[in-house]
């Protein structure tokens, strides 16, 4: 049955290699570019929010140290394209080590929040350092080829997806880390390092999101910490990740299509209400909490979900939070 | 005698003032059952907590197979070889009862494909084989209980705590559970155990160790301490069956 | 260096509305287990409540505080099933999902605070707000401005009352129960929903009155929120999670630190020092300064 998926998966691939052969107009492919890029942010900020139980409201943080790293590497240092960018999924995962050592030892909670400030404290520093270009932001050397860019990304993002259906699907990882999800304690006199694992999902997590990033930098040719660094990169993870379904690798694929598509039909029409989209993302995002707990994949008639059983076959006991610190007296 | 497995040596453990735990030593020895006994509050569950390595001791050691282990992580220590259950069963309630049991079989046997195999072996032992596709939050206490067992089994331990595995199940269940149990000591492992249920501990334990007030007030065979007088006022006086 | 005490003086008043703020943020998280990422948002709503409140009355803001706590605490009371129902849901980990849940609504509120109060900054006009004392003790002088010191008056005074109900009330007491075990609190029959509606709707009010305070101080803008939750999270983390005791000293620390960075150096630079020092503490000591914290 995984054998199946496993080659649908390969399918939609192979499909949308197609894409530049059928699709002539720039524009559209640059609209095709984009949504894959946001698959690929999606599906990394599930890794760590659906398969650990880890928030991470600064996911841009790793987007943006990966588009400033290349764009410094490539700038200031004239480096090429590519090892630019690997260098900046490198800057991002240490970026992630950095972050994730005090804080994936505490519970989510310390966690969401502490990246979030980090984010912004990035976003600040970005804005007063000289080398970043500050609130300027940094212009690229141009390389327009909207097919070049279309193909990097599709080929990062599927990488990153079948790599990920590896070790999260069939690898032991992805059990292992489920287990860390479900209970942390438990897990520990198994023999799982908790910290360990939730420290590998995390840089897991964090180093696509920067090379993306960087593929994101030479693509547009131009940043600024607004672009790459602000609220909105994480918030739309976030929402399409929610809207699609926590804890899956489809459901976060799903949501990114289908909010992208809000989104670029929003700003064809209405773009001069830019807040009244923040509002619907977080409408969106409240309201998927409240009415659709599995995403709108969890509404899709099921069919041996990967994902464990579904919440109306919970014991009470799954619905309650967890007692924290466990039984201290026999 | 053998050398012993598990020491314990003087072992202390405060929470903020007060002991929990106080200048506890006993021994356990290769093959044995040894149950620990006491009222509620007696220190029971901490003292599994300490030696598993949830807590790190305040003072005193513990010694496993003449090693110290006082303070090591609990996944260093399953590694080493000790099991443990939990008083309130835990199992991952999302996942299925086999994915449960692979989790832990993945320490001894990192393929996953071995480990699945290795979980399926555990699962005809404690009998969940037909039950393995369903989620664990499904199961009865009973099965709870079991796969809390099987849990840590699939780790192969040497040494296994069991923190109240029969506490809440009908007769015909706590006599199954405790053929279980007889048949793990059969397979070599070691086994302390905290249990309420009197005629159970009776049974199947080599030797008692009783705590009250997180001291240990007497240690001996079932039937000594039995009649031991301390024990009578300290723990059957106090309102248990 | 004679800036230092001003710098030092200004922050413990500043550091005083910190208290407050993060006082109802513990209690919440005691409660209810949940970290709400809308508690800037509450700040800021109840600071245009009052601005607005303000500019129709024109009642001085300070009389206006208990008007903006009643009706801000009827709206936690309110919303406060709601969150309930997220984190008492069938849901596989309704922690995160309550953590989403307010992120959601942080947003939602920003972005509706953008479209009906605008992108500017206001500051809530108050009769204190240009009244100052000017002190002078030898080679030194500072000015204490009224508003500050009105502020500091003000966290005594809620901080004294919230003492006051959670040590000396059955409604405290239940609260107490709640945040340390709740399965026992149920037991002793402690109403669990109503107790946490009560004390959300209680820590909304205190929130938003507060924010009319930072409106009079400094000032409002509908983008205020985020730097107010982290400023919360702050003080609830130096002080140890849950360690109630330990927040005022944090709390002055965070305003002494604004104020440092306002007079010296560039206030933008005060996210990153508060990062920094979050950052440290955490890695050092997650339990806090004073490794009270759970």
């Amino acid at each position: 049955m995984k054998d199946r998926r496993l080659l649908g998966y390969l399918f939609v691939f192979a499909a949308t290699l197609l894409v530049p052969a059928v699709v002539h107009d720039t524009f559209l492919l640059r609209v095709f570019t984009e949504a894959v890029m946001w698959i690929g942010l999606a599906v990394t900020f599930d890794v760590l929010a659906g398969y650990t139980g880890y928030l991470n409201f600064g996911h841009s943080a790793f987007f943006g140290i990966g588009a400033y790293t290349t764009a410094i590497l490539m700038v200031r240092a004239g480096w090429h394209f590519a090892p630019a960018a690997v260098l900046g999924g490198a800057a991002a995962g240490i970026g992630a080590l950095i972050a994730g050592f005090p804080t994936l030892r505490l519970r989510g909670a310390y966690f969401a929040i502490a990246t979030w400030a980090l984010a912004r404290a990035i976003q600040q520093l970005v804005l007063i350092m000289d080398v970043t270009g500050g609130p300027d932001g940094m212009r690229l050397p141009a390389f327009l080829s909207p097919r070049f860019f279309y193909y990097v990304m599709l080929g990062l993002v599927g990488i990153t997806f079948f790599a990920y259906w590896f070790l999260l699907e069939r690898a032991p990882f992805g059990l292992k880390l489920k287990a860390v999800r479900e209970d942390e304690q438990g897990a520990k006199a198994l023999g799982l390092n908790p910290t360990k694992l939730k420290m590998q999902a995390f840089i897991l997590s964090a180093v696509p999101t920067g090379i993306i990033g960087g593929v994101f930098a030479y693509w547009v040719t131009f940043i600024d910490p607004a672009s790459t660094l602000g609220d909105l990169v994480s918030d739309q993870a976030l929402v399409m990740v929610v809207f699609g379904g926590m804890g899956t690798l489809v459901g976060p694929v799903v949501g990114a299509i289908l909010i992208f598509a809000f989104k670029t039909a929003f700003w064809a029409y209405l773009s001069d209400y830019e807040v009244l989209y923040i509002i619907i993302l977080g409408a969106v995002i409240a309201g998927s909490v409240v009415f659709l707990p599995n995403g709108v994949l969890g509404v899709l008639p099921q069919r041996g979900r990967r994902n464990g059983p579904s919440p109306e076959e919970k014991g009470p006991g799954a619905v309650l939070p967890e007692t924290e610190g466990g039984n201290s007296h026999g | 005698m053998a050398e012993p497995i598990l020491v314990v040596d003087n072992l202390t453990k405060n929470f903020g003032g007060l002991a929990a735990v106080s200048e506890v030593s006993f021994q356990v020895h290769p093959k044995e059952i040894v149950g620990l006994i006491g009222p509620n509050g007696a220190g029971k569950t901490t003292l599994f907590n300490v030696i598993s390595g949830y807590f790190a001791p305040s003072r005193g050691k513990i010694l496993f197979q003449g090693k110290n282990i006082s303070g090591k992580p609990p996944y260093v220590l399953a590694g080493r070889g000790i099991g443990r259950t939990f008083q309130v069963v835990k199992p991952f309630p999302g996942l299925s009862v086999l994915e449960n049991v692979v989790i832990a079989s993945f320490l001894r046997h990192p393929k996953r494909a071995r480990a699945e195999e290795h979980a399926w072996k555990v699962l005809e032992f404690t009998e969940l084989a037909d039950k393995a596709h369903q989620s664990a939050a499904s199961l009865t206490l009973a099965g709870r209980k079991r796969l809390e067992i099987g849990k840590a089994l699939a780790l192969d331990p040497t040494f296994l705590l069991l923190d109240e595995v029969v506490a809440g199940l009908n007769p015909t269940e706590v006599d199954h559970t405790i053929d279980l149990i007889l048949k793990l000591r059969d397979r070599g492992i070691t086994i302390l155990i905290v249990e309420h249920i009197m005629r159970v501990i009776m049974r199947i334990s080599d030797r008692l160790v009783v705590l009250n007030f997180g001291q240990k007030i007497a240690e001996g065979p079932p039937g000594e301490v039995a009649r031991d007088p301390g024990v009578v006022e300290a723990y059957l006086g106090g309102g248990e069956a | 260096m004679e800036l230092l005490p001003q710098a030092l003086v200004d922050g413990i008043m500043l550091g005083a509305i910190y208290i407050i703020i993060a006082i109802g943020f513990s209690l919440v998280y005691g409660v209810m287990h949940v970290i709400d990422f809308a508690v800037g948002e509450w700040i800021m709503l109840g600071g245009f409540a009052g601005f607005y409140l303000n500019e129709w009355t024109h009642v001085e803001p300070m009389l206006l505080l208990p008007a903006v706590f009643a009706v801000f605490a009827v709206v936690g009371y309110l919303f406060q099933p709601l969150i309930h129902r997220v984190l008492s849901g069938h849901r596989g980990n309704p922690l995160l999902m309550g953590l989403v849940f307010t992120f959601g609504l942080s947003l939602m509120f920003r972005g509706l605070a953008q479209t009906f109060f605008g992108f500017y900054s206001h500051s809530v006009p108050s009769r204190f707000s240009n009244g100052s004392f000017f002190l002078q003790e030898g080679g030194f002088s500072m000015t204490v401005s009224s508003v500050r010191l009105a502020g500091l008056l003000y966290a005594l005074l809620i901080t004294g009352i919230l003492h006051y109900l959670l040590k000396h009330t059955d409604f405290g007491l239940g609260v107490r129960a709640l945040a340390q075990n709740r399965d026992a609190a149920g037991l002793m029959g402690v109403n669990n929903k109503r107790t946490s509606a009560y004390v959300y709707g209680i820590y909304v009010g205190i929130s938003a009155m507060t924010g009319v305070l930072i409106g009079m101080i400094l000032s409002l803008s509908a983008k205020m929120g985020p730097d107010y939750t982290i400023f919360a999270f702050f003080v609830v983390v130096l002080a140890g999670m849950g360690y109630l005791a330990g927040v005022p000293a944090a709390a002055f620390l965070l305003g002494i630190i604004q104020s440092f960075f306002l007079i010296y150096l560039d206030p933008g630079y005060t996210l990153l020092a508060v990062f920094a020092i979050l950052y440290t503490i955490l890695l050092v000591s997650p339990r806090g300064l004073f490794g009270k914290g759970v």
